[in-house]
């Protein structure tokens, strides 16, 4: 009996440690894909293996890998956010507008991260009470947001945010972009808390079977409003990092920044069907999908098709995921 | 009685014959030789235990096994059996009416009953032909609805003998019906037993497949009992003794009694009085003992899960009191009972007990976890607690990250046990626990839940329609039926046939219907 057990037991083991090597690889294998883009892209311009321009990456990488830390909480989750680009933008104006009005840097920041935090629990207590599905859900509130912060300053952009410049133009020790900085310090906390933490591991078990989660006595909903908040909270965050950049903050901020993000997670490995995915993937996804637009900018292509490729990449990265999964 | 040997003559006006029809699944053989026969217009009422073959045989019929070996002939025609599938089934005119509906709930009852055949004209469908078709195909089965209602607006009953309209419409001759009255009240079984009347007066011939013996003598012409993949008898419905039918679906085992109770059991682990919800109309009453495994059983819709799911607070009881350990508590969702020490090992461990693509470890965790206070938890001792847990259930994976959709289905069942045992819980219910899983995982599992009723005063609620692990496993057995509990019953005093006759309400105690 222990035998044919055993026996029976060897095929199953294989195709777990088998899969487990698979995911290893995919992100090994994004890695490597990551390596050819910049060579590619090194022998094609002079000018992409500069100094500057690898800085210009980093900052670049910064706003959407912090979004996409964000992002990949939803995404385990078995979720999605397409609110983030008018939540970066609404959120950005509340915090521009106070600190207009008060001229304080710390009330200006806290603002802005607190009314992401706020549209993310608004899109988890649609999600999970009014049981609306979070792509229709937050394709909704993607369109209050992005109304809001319209409404809020008539169109008109923010001028004079000069303190904020700081977190997005100033280095540490004259070396590190601050942006660089903060995106590190995000993803440490993230990765802290998806592997260390009850609420991480409720999040992968949400994703991967949300009602065997609730039969357990884990607070799903809870869990849920929770992951949506972050993923708000973050995207306000990464609107700092952009407005301190820019110097101002504008109504039409963030647009399209949903793809971005969501593609970096998707292309990073992370499962659309949930309870798969990791932060450091993510992290990986983003230089990606920046090096992307980037690339495409020093090769002079018109910065339109930016979206084009964005999207045939995320389509293509979820179709592999498919694929991954029928076999 | 006439035993239905292999010699049975096919007589010219035969509407179906099977012969010495073998199946095995995985070298287990599940059919050894049956044979069947059924007559134009007859009800052919199939009974025996659960895996006796019952629906094996009708799943080979209807196309969706291949049989090893054997012969099928409808009307005089042999069917070649290597190579009968749904499509040729349906050729032939049979057609099953299914348990789990397969009709298309947004669109209304003449589109499904239309399926393949819209009348159009210009390649524009004539909705007044199609409409008038389906108003005939329903007053076939007496069926008064628009045929406009949109499908999933019908009330269960009305489904079903939608489904059948839809079989008759497709010239369907013989009709393999599996536990059609499961979900429906007294009033509506009556009416689809007219329509079964109505349906037989015009040659079709039926397979009925029940567990309810008290439906037997008044829908069936001809009773097959099968045991054990052989076809043991055919009989004559309406003069056939029930008692005696179950004694020939159990065989000698008849008299098998239950085993002595272990210890004698402590003081009330939880008493439940007077539960009531929609599903329970007629309140519900019971006490569990600590030490003690307190059996449930019942037939198909009698009310055990759902007694299951009102007791973990999935669907919670509208009225009623609970007392956990004497005191009184509310179980207003599956959180307030985890939080109170009961767990629940739900019937498909795949879709409510499992997150498939996370590991051992994650999962047996997941329940601790949800108890614990405190962002943190630490992984070297949920490490430490899985592999004590591991190797003191006997699981065998071949890591603790090892993802659960890749284990068997017994590994996967005490994995979730194991969720519970590391998750500290005192009352645990397990419906249907050993189902679809193997003979020796099986014995693993009773092993289990003996275990853990010998320490520290806990108690379970054991669920099964299976009666011979009933009686193996439990101290005291209550029985159900119609959503109430029918009987209180001692395994060492109670046979196996006795408690199926509680269970079809045919117990000489009880008004039989």
């Amino acid at each position: 009996m222990t035998e044919v057990q055993q026996a029976g037991i060897r095929p199953a083991a294989r195709a777990g440690v088998g899969l487990r090597t698979f995911s290893r690889n995919q992100a090994v294998s994004m890695l490597a894909i990551l390596a050819v883009l910049w060579i590619a892209l090194g022998f094609l311009s002079p000018f992409f293996f500069t100094v500057d321009n690898l800085f210009e990456i980093t900052l670049q990488t910064a706003v959407i890998a912090v979004i996409g830390a964000g992002m990949t909480f939803v995404i385990i989750s078995g979720g999605i956010d397409l609110s983030v680009g008018s939540v970066f933008a609404c959120s950005a104006i509340v915090g521009g507008m106070l600190f207009s009005a008060t001229q304080s840097l710390a009330l200006a920041l806290a603002a802005t991260a607190a009314t992401g935090g706020l549209f993310g629990i608004a899109n988890g207590i649609l999600i999970t009470v009014l049981r609306v599905p979070p792509f229709i859900g937050t394709l909704g509130m993607m369109g209050v947001a992005r109304g809001l912060a319209l409404i809020l300053v008539n169109g008109v952009p923010i001028y004079g945010l000069e303190p904020y410049k700081f977190l997005g133009q100033g280095k540490l020790f004259d070396v590190i972009p601050v942006p660089t900085v903060i995106a590190l310090v995000v993803f440490a906390v993230c990765f802290a808390v998806l592997n260390y933490t009850r609420f991480g591991r409720f999040t992968y078990a949400t994703g991967s079977n949300a009602e065997a989660a609730r039969l357990s006595g884990v607070n799903v909903r809870r869990v849920q409003i929770g992951i949506y908040c972050i993923c708000g909270l973050l995207t306000g965050v990464a609107s700092i990092i952009e407005a301190g950049r820019l110097g101002i903050v504008q109504p039409a901020g963030g647009n399209g920044y949903e793809l971005l993000a969501i593609g970096a997670v998707i292309i990073g490995g992370a499962s659309t069907f949930g309870g798969e995915g990791s932060i450091l993937a993510t992290l990986i996804g983003a230089v990606i999908v920046t090096t992307i637009r980037n690339g495409l900018n020093i090769l002079g292509v018109n910065a339109f098709w930016q979206y084009v490729v964005n999207g045939i990449v995320i389509i293509g990265a979820v179709a592999a995921d498919q694929f991954r999964r029928r076999r | 009685m006439t035993a239905n040997g292999p010699a049975a003559r096919a007589d010219p006006g035969q509407l179906l014959r099977m012969s010495r029809i073998e199946k095995s699944f995985f070298g287990v053989k599940v059919l050894k030789g049956v044979d069947l026969a059924l007559e134009r217009g007859e009800v052919h009422v199939l009974l025996g235990e659960n895996g006796a073959g019952k629906s094996t045989l009708m799943k080979i019929l209807c196309g969706a096994y291949r049989a090893d070996s054997g012969a099928l002939e409808v009307a005089g025609r042999a069917i070649d059996l290597a190579r009968h599938d749904p499509k040729s089934a349906e050729d032939a005119g049979i057609v099953t009416v299914y348990q789990h509906f397969h009709l298309l709930p947004h669109l209304s009852v003449a589109e499904n009953l239309a399926f393949g055949g819209f009348v159009r004209e210009r390649g524009l469908i004539r909705w007044r032909v199609v409409e008038a078709r389906a108003r005939e195909a329903l007053a076939r089965v007496d069926l008064d609805v628009d045929p406009r209602t949109r499908v999933g607006e019908l009330p269960v009953s009305q489904k079903q003998l939608l489904e059948i309209a839809i079989a008759l419409s497709k010239n369907a001759r013989i009709l393999v019906m599996d536990e059609p009255t499961a979900a429906l009240s007294r009033k509506e079984t009556e009416r689809l037993f007219r329509t079964i009347a109505d349906v037989k007066g015009r040659g079709v011939g039926i397979f009925y497949i029940s567990h309810k013996l008290e439906e037997v003598k008044q829908v069936g012409d001809r009773i097959t009992v099968l045991r054990d993949g052989v076809t043991v008898a055919t009989l004559d419905a309406k003069s056939a003794d029930l008692s005696q039918v179950i004694a020939l679906m159990i065989g000698k085992d008849l008299t098998r009694r239950g085993r002595e109770p272990r210890t004698a059991a402590g003081g009330t682990a939880l008493e439940v009085r007077g539960l009531a919800s929609p599903t329970f109309p007629s309140p519900v009453s019971l006490t569990v003992r600590k030490g003690e495994i307190l059996g449930v059983t019942g037939l198909v819709g009698s009310g055990k899960t759902e007694l299951a799911r009102a007791l973990f607070g999935i669907d919670p009881a509208q009225a009623g009191t609970f007392l956990l350990d004497g005191r009184p508590v509310r179980v207003d969702s599956p959180r307030t009972a985890v939080a109170l020490g009961i767990g629940y090992l739900p019937e498909d461990r795949d879709v409510d007990g499992l997150c498939l693509n996370m590991g051992v470890k994650e999962n047996v965790s997941l329940v601790l976890l949800s108890k614990l206070g405190g962002p943190f938890f630490s992984i070297p001792a949920e490490r430490r607690t899985a592999s004590e847990l591991v190797s003191s259930i006997g699981l065998k994976i071949a890591g603790l990250s090892q993802q659960v959709k890749y284990l068997s289905g017994g590994n996967k069942q005490k994995v979730v046990f194991g969720k519970w045992l590391t998750g500290g819980c005192r009352l645990l219910i397990l419906d249907e626990p050993t189902m679809g899983i193997d003979v020796g995982a099986r014995g693993d599992i009773y092993d289990l839940i003996r275990r853990f009723v010998d320490r520290e005063e806990r108690a379970v609620l054991f669920i099964s329609s299976d009666v011979d692990e009933i009686l193996e496993v439990s101290d005291r057995i209550l029985v159900m039926a119609g959503r109430e509990i029918v009987a209180e019953l001692d395994p060492k005093t109670t046979g196996k046939g006795e408690i199926l006759q509680h269970a079809s309400r045919l117990h000489p105690g009880r008004g039989a219907t």
